[in-house]
């Protein structure tokens, strides 16, 4: 091991080519990822701030809030059944709106909620006419105590708080009381205009786990049905084939920096068999000599993924808000260098076949 | 050219890992430029390859179709624009739909006032809709229930829309799309939502009037007001909110991808080249030309590229023809063959460094051991 680590620190340039194309594709690693989670974040961010256990949409809704009807029958029959303790109304518009100081061309992308239950991060519902706004709207110069004029109608709302990580459909999220979302809705979508009672979708607490609840509401009425959280989260339309699309490209990637590990070290054993045969001769075992090689390896794809690391955390820094929708996490990093490091043991191993043929008796010969 | 492909015989993991690298970046590559293009087409295709020169949206739209709504003033002000020739309502909305399989599913319905400001440009098959309940659907889904013929039924209401003509590449939001009449597309509203009033319509279909181009109607409609955000056909498509952001992310991607290949390949024959040194000088010792070794080199780096990228098109290829879901790809002939212009100029370019080291090499050498050094 010591003198694997001392090859690394006394000739680093042997080294520097590897690291450079692992770094390459650790940045290729941590981008695409990134590109996954800022992709998901956007269209998600709401549904993952709800603490209910599920959702609750109409028959033919394909779980879009926009095209879910829920009637006051329903709702009632909901909040009879057996195991379920709270049921809150839920329903959402996109739409533009027009923020003090920007152009008259310069809206922000909001999704008015209307809401009766407090969620995760976000407080019970605000006062009629007043709305918290996700942080995402700061990019588009939204200040607290903003009046905000939403829609083609201009419906006023005020930002009165702050909250994080709601973003719906890629539109930063303004939080609501029913109310003040149905009066939005009436004024500036007259197709979607919903009568007083029905709401878009409904949410649910129970004491039960969320799949005893889901249970309970389709149990309790016909018309609709319930989603754990998860679930809703993965039927907005894009998330499942996002995420399996890039996680394909993503895992052919790690095959990719597992084949230059292996090419790499191959060619690296190949220039060292003289060498190897000496340190044999002079009892060092394969095992020893095959171990110098993962620490290299190893050491290799650490320096790699630090450099990338920064490297993304830099370009995340200058992409333009609204541009590429990167979001670079530790978590994302982390797994990248995980996944890397397993590439780069395996990848190192196809040297392992060439080392333990190397016969101490070469080093006579050479 | 034998001493080269005798080497490669002889070191068959080296070159054959170097080959599968390749081999799957150039697969990834393909992919993920098919993956564009399908993404970007299944988006915007309806606005694309629609007959309107000219689309007038509401600000608070956002050029998002289905966010737009045009107010009855709006509506009269443009009629008002100069140089503006016809105009007609467009109104777009998502339904779940019965297909002609029996399965629920998602369904953008475009409806159109007029087929010179709204309809598909080209019919791939059947006809345009001339009666109330028909449609025309994209050749894209044909195979997915909303085939020339199918009928396909909103829920939860039972209207019924019958597909009477295909066309190629009108897809919008990357999902089944249908182009009705617009008087259909108000009925599907109202029964999907009886609570709903009359929709208002999403964006108005402009064509200039002779001798008036759509980038001069553009210019009169939005000096009307602030409100309009009119827009020419190609232009609302590239302007659709994420089209530039997929541009600008497959863009990122593949430039990387792009850098990868000639660091793999030049390290590869840097590499080798240094090991082989001293075989190197003790043939140039002996009478080897330069030229034969450097030749012998590139053949390498050549036949390695070209393996590589066979290895990467047979893997695209059956791939190319699959649906990613709602998202058609396609074989993308002109990527392939820019991406094999662009990878052998890279690759073949990154092995010339190990050339310039082959041709650096002194014959003395191999009488000092200054080779081995």
């Amino acid at each position: 091991m010591k003198l694997a680590l001392r090859e690394l620190v006394r000739k680093p340039g042997r080294f520097v080519t590897a690291t450079v194309i692992l770094t390459l594709i650790a940045v290729l690693l941590m981008f695409l990822g990134g590109l996954l989670d800022g992709l998901l974040r956007l269209s998600t961010g709401a549904l993952r701030a709800q603490t209910a256990d599920a959702i609750v949409y109409s028959d033919a809704s394909q779980s879009s809030f926009l095209r879910s009807r829920i009637e006051p029958d329903d709702r009632a029959a909901i909040e009879s059944a057996d195991g379920v303790d709270e049921v809150g109304g839920l329903g959402v518009v996109l739409l533009g709106a027009r923020v003090p100081g920007n152009g008259p061309r310069d809206l922000a992308n909001v999704a008015v909620w209307g809401y009766e239950l407090p969620k995760s991060g976000i407080p019970a519902p605000p006062a009629p006419g007043e709305a918290y706004a996700d942080e995402l709207l700061q990019a588009d110069g939204v200040e607290l105590g903003d009046e905000l004029l939403v829609g083609p109608a201009r419906t006023p709302i005020t930002v009165t708080g702050w909250v994080s990580d709601t973003a719906y459909n890629g539109s930063g999220g303004l939080w609501t009381d029913l109310g003040t979302w149905r009066e939005v809705l009436s004024q500036n979508r007259p197709d979607a205009v919903l009568a007083d009672g029905v709401v878009q979708a409904l949410v649910v607490s129970g004491p039960g786990d969320p799949a005893d609840v889901v249970a309970a509401v389709d149990a309790a009425n016909d018309g609709t049905y319930a989603l754990t959280i998860d679930d809703a989260i993965n039927e907005i339309p894009g998330v499942e084939e996002q995420s399996a699309t890039f996680n394909q490209i993503l895992g052919v990637t790690v095959v990719i920096a597992l084949v230059v590990i292996a090419l790499f070290f191959a060619l690296l054993t190949v220039e060292r068999t003289a060498l190897y045969g000496v340190l044999k001769a002079i009892g060092a075992r394969s095992r020893t000599i095959f171990g110098g090689l993962v620490v290299q390896a190893t050491a290799v794809t650490l320096v790699a993924s630090a450099v990338a690391a920064v490297l993304v955390v830099v370009l995340d820094l200058l992409i333009p808000p609204g541009s590429i929708p990167l979001f670079v996490s530790p978590s994302r990093i982390v797994l990248s260098v995980v996944l890397l490091l397993i590439a780069a043991v395996i990848g190192s191993a196809f040297s392992l076949r060439r080392v333990l043929r190397v016969d101490p008796a070469s080093a006579l010969g050479n | 050219m034998f001493l080269a492909l005798k080497e490669m015989s002889r070191a068959k993991v080296r070159f054959g890992l170097l080959t599968v690298a390749l081999g799957m970046l150039v697969f990834l590559i393909l992919f993920q430029q098919s993956l564009q293009n399908g993404l970007l087409t299944s988006f915007v295709g309806a606005i694309r390859n629609q007959t309107a020169p000219v689309l007038v949206y509401s600000v608070d739209g956002q050029r998002v179709i289905q966010g737009s709504i045009i107010t009855p003033d709006l509506e009269q002000l443009v009629t008002t624009a100069d140089g503006l020739g016809d105009v007609g309502r467009i109104g777009q909305g998502t339904f779940s739909v019965t297909n002609a399989d029996g399965e629920l599913t998602d369904t953008t319905v475009l409806g159109y006032e007029q087929p010179l400001l709204g309809a598909p440009a080209e019919l791939a098959e059947g006809r345009y809709p001339r009666a109330a309940g028909e449609a025309v659907g994209a050749s894209n889904d044909a195979d997915a229930g909303f085939g020339l013929g199918d009928t396909i039924t909103i829920e939860p209401s039972g209207y019924e829309i019958t597909i009477v003509g295909l066309a190629d590449d009108v897809q919008l939001n990357a999902g089944a799309t249908l182009f009705v009449a617009y008087d259909d597309y108000v009925a599907a509203v109202q029964s999907a939502n009886p609570d709903a009033g009359t929709p208002l319509p999403n964006v108005l279909a402009a064509a200039p009037a002779d001798g008036v181009t759509p980038e001069q109607l553009v210019a009169n409609i939005n000096g009307l007001s602030d409100d309009l955000d009119a827009l020419t056909r190609s232009d609302a498509a590239d302007e659709t909110p994420g089209v530039a952001q997929v541009q600008q992310s497959f863009r990122v991607i593949f430039l990387l991808y792009g850098l990868v290949i000639p660091c793999v390949t030049g390290l590869f024959f840097l590499i080798i080249t240094f090991q082989k040194s001293g075989a190197l000088t003790l043939l140039r010792a002996i009478g080897a030309p330069a030229r034969r070794l450097v030749t012998s080199l590139l053949f390498q780096a050549v036949l390695i590229v070209i393996a590589g990228y066979a290895i990467g098109l047979a893997l695209y290829t059956p791939l190319s023809q699959r649906r990613l879901g709602g998202i058609q790809l396609r074989f993308e002939t002109t990527a392939v063959i820019v991406w094999a212009i662009i990878l052998f100029v890279l690759g073949i370019g990154s092995s010339l460094i190990a050339a310039r080291r082959v041709l650096r090499i002194d014959p003395i050498e191999a009488t000092t051991g200054g080779a081995n050094r």
